[in-house]
């Protein structure tokens, strides 16, 4: 991929993020300046990027979203719920687009309108009410200046009289006369002139002030006309001017860190992994010295130390693997929020510990289960308000997200206190879909009725939705932790909630595996077993009573053909080298040969199941970059 | 009388009042170019003022009342500067 793009991406999703934390934040203190400032720059310097590329609309919803923002930094613009609604919809936007543009390299044709949907709804409040801020400060200059030395409160206020407020005895520049503390004055027309003044005694006029005064004397001095004023406290902090260069971030997140390319951590890991594997190989070359002499003892020592040293880096290289929990996290708050505007029901969403830190495996991999999750928690489990007024709770369901450390493990439940999954109906369903007979059924209890929501073609919705009817049962869910090495557990109370509990591991142990080929399919041998790879000559290959044998550092050692020992076909050996692995099983060395030894991998490899845990022979399985799943061998089990 | 006419100018003096704006528009734009002088204005009605805002016309002497010296002549300046940029 094209360097630009790809930092464009990374950024664009991280600069999204931020600007909805910050909106999050913001909504629920509005007066937090520092979040302010930070939203403004993230949707400023995400604005910036995406003109670089062909995103038109993107680039006007972010343009809308910015001059919403200066607004509201100026002073000018209280958002209300409808701002916030408006500026979080361009963010989810914003976010879907990015996805868009890396799977598509373009946007979707609806871009065009949703943008022009979101300019609207970000334009009709703030720009308009705020465009006469900021020349009425910039026109006060030194006055303004002097007041916030001086730790004034400045307010800025804008009277548009009626237009027949002379008639009514009414004079708006005696009005502005009377105000105290007064720092700017500007007068204008509210229609332009036609250059006549065709009827002097119909008021055309707007003033705007700026004034020092106390906001509540000018309320009380304006009361009169108080539905033709608008009063804008002014806060020095955000009246600087907003068109000085965007200074790259350095919050505490980013201080003292260092963004790596994820793929050179897995190089150095790689590396890693081949240093234990030379290091085996110093195991083998001990043997082989001279046993008691000085040398090989101290040679010991050093191995010993050598070990030491490379079980630390391995260790360090896997740390940089960890990243926290929030990488994941933190897009859900906003499209919770989404999801449950588009169900009709108010959710509050509550995450804790996502600062708790996963291999980076883990970290991306929890995305598409725990989303299923509060999908489902969403759709399925929060009630609609009038449902749960009625059931005695209140109005607002409540989502938990809640991540917690679990020994070497980390707990992740997403609990919502809505209406429940009842046993009895699941058993139903199960039955009315064939998934279980009516005598398994009869005999189960409530606790094993929960987990037939697990099995494939269960559903309990009445009707697909858009939410959570997307094909993607509980089961599939289950599979996606599982491939994690984890468990998905649930609990329900009907009537109380569900609370279903991710258990995962915190640090993949990735197992160095050799992948040979035997018998047309790839298998994988750990390294740990494996002392030496060899090309040997078929004419080294000695037959050896009912079997055949080759020497191997002066010893000598049985050949098996691997594909035999899985039960395969094996083919006629050619006339060139075999491919021999020679493996250690207690102690001893036994040669197995392969049609050939492909490449060596750190992978992250779980116990086998179901089926595959009763075969012999099988030390686990593991997903290979391609997705397919390739099965390590347990040698010292296939040879026993 | 706060609206006079001396030798082509146009003085308000004093207070002015909202009826003034009618005899003001009446000199203004009985010969247009004509300047008004400030010089010895009190408190301007905001009448008078919108007339002054809408015909733009010169503005000469330095107010004596403090807030139409202050306030009300640098913003009708500023406002008609500004009508002949647009303009």
């Amino acid at each position: 991929m094209d360097d630009l793009l790809e930092q464009f991406l990374l950024e664009g999703r991280e600069l999204v993020q931020q600007a909805a934390d910050d909106l999050l934040a913001l909504e629920r203190s509005p007066k937090d300046a520092a979040r302010l400032d930070s939203l403004f720059r993230a949707v400023h310097t995400l604005k910036g990027s995406v003109g670089l590329f062909e995103l038109v609309p993107m680039a006007q919803a972010l343009h809308a979203a910015e001059d919403a923002l200066a607004a509201l930094r100026a002073g000018s613009w209280a958002p209300g719920a409808d701002g916030f609604r408006a500026l979080l919809a361009c963010m989810a936007a914003c976010q879907e687009w990015i996805e868009d543009f890396a799977l598509a390299g373009a946007l979707p044709a609806t871009a065009a309108t949703v943008s022009a949907g979101l300019v609207a709804a970000l334009r009709q409040a703030p720009p308009a009410a705020a465009a006469w801020l900021a020349p009425l400060q910039a026109g006060a200059g030194e006055a303004l200046a002097k007041a916030w030395a001086a730790g004034q409160q400045v307010v800025a206020l804008r009277y548009v009289p009626r237009a027949d407020c002379f008639f009514l005895g009414e004079d708006p520049l005696a009005l502005a006369r009377s105000v105290p503390a007064l720092l700017a004055l500007e007068l204008r027309g509210q229609a332009p002139w036609d250059g006549t003044a065709s009827d002097p005694y119909r008021c055309n006029l707007v003033l705007e002030l700026l004034s020092a005064a106390p906001a509540e004397a000018l309320q009380r001095l304006f009361r009169f006309v108080a539905d033709q004023v608008t009063l804008v406290p002014l806060q020095a902090a955000t009246a600087a001017p907003v068109s000085s260069p965007v200074m790259p971030r350095e919050d505490a997140a980013t201080a003292g860190s260092l963004r790596v390319d994820a793929a050179k951590v897995d190089a150095l890991v790689d590396l890693v992994g081949e240093l234990a594997v030379a290091k085996n190989a110093l195991t083998h070359l001990l043997a082989a010295a001279e046993a008691g002499t000085a040398v090989a003892q101290a040679f010991a020592v050093q191995r010993l130390e050598l070990e030491t040293l490379v079980g630390r880096l391995h260790r360090a290289a896997m740390e940089l693997r960890l990243t926290p929990l929030a990488r994941t996290l933190r897009r859900f708050p906003l499209m919770v929020r989404g999801l449950a505007a588009q169900l009709g029901k108010t959710v509050a969403f509550e995450v804790e510990g996502d600062q708790l830190e996963a291999d980076r495996v883990v970290v991306d991999g929890i995305a598409e289960p725990l989303l299923h999750l509060l999908r489902n928690a969403l759709d399925h489990g929060i009630e609609l308000p009038a449902q749960r007024l009625a059931a005695g709770k209140p109005a607002v369901g409540t989502v938990r997200l809640l991540a917690q450390p679990d020994g070497e493990r980390l707990r992740i439940s997403v609990a919502d206190d809505g209406a429940g999954m009842d046993p009895a109906r699941l058993r139903q369903v199960a039955l009315a879909r064939g998934l279980a007979s009516a005598d398994v059924l009869a005999d189960m209890d409530d606790a094993s009725s929960l987990d037939l929501i697990f099995l494939p073609g269960f559903s309990s919705a009445g009707a697909v939705t858009d939410i959570s009817g997307r094909g993607v049962g509980m089961d599939a869910v289950r599979s996606a932790v599982q491939a994690l090495g984890g468990r998905l557990q649930v609990a329900s109370t009907p009537g109380g909630g569900t609370t279903f509990t991710l258990s995962l591991p915190q640090s993949l142990s990735l197992t160095a595996v050799v992948t040979v080929s035997a018998g047309g399919e790839r298998f994988g041998v750990p390294l740990q077993v494996v002392a030496e790879t060899l090309s040997l000559p078929a004419a080294s290959v000695h037959p050896l009573r009912d079997g055949e044998a080759f020497v191997w550092r002066g010893q000598t050692v049985p050949l098996l053909r691997l594909a035999a020992l899985l039960g395969r076909q094996v083919q006629p050996r050619g006339g060139g080298a075999c491919k021999v692995l020679v493996v250690r099983v207690a102690g001893h060395p036994v040669g197995l040969e392969v049609d050939a030894v492909r490449d060596w991998l750190n992978l992250a490899m779980r116990p086998p199941t179901g089926l595959l845990a009763q075969m012999r022979g099988v030390l686990g399985t593991a997903l290979l970059g391609d997705g397919r799943v390739l099965l390590v061998l347990d040698i010292a089990g296939l040879l026993a | 009388m706060s609206v006079r006419l001396e030798r082509g100018v146009v003085h308000l003096v004093g207070d002015c009042v909202v009826e003034d704006a009618e005899a003001l528009i009446d000199l203004l734009q009985a010969a247009p170019g004509r300047a008004v002088d400030l010089g010895a204005a009190g408190a301007l009605h905001a009448a008078v003022v919108q007339v002054l805002l809408a015909l733009a016309p010169p503005f000469l002497g330095e107010p004596e009342d403090d807030f139409t010296r202050l306030w009300v002549l640098p913003a009708l300046r500023r406002a008609a500067s500004h009508q002949s940029v647009i303009g």
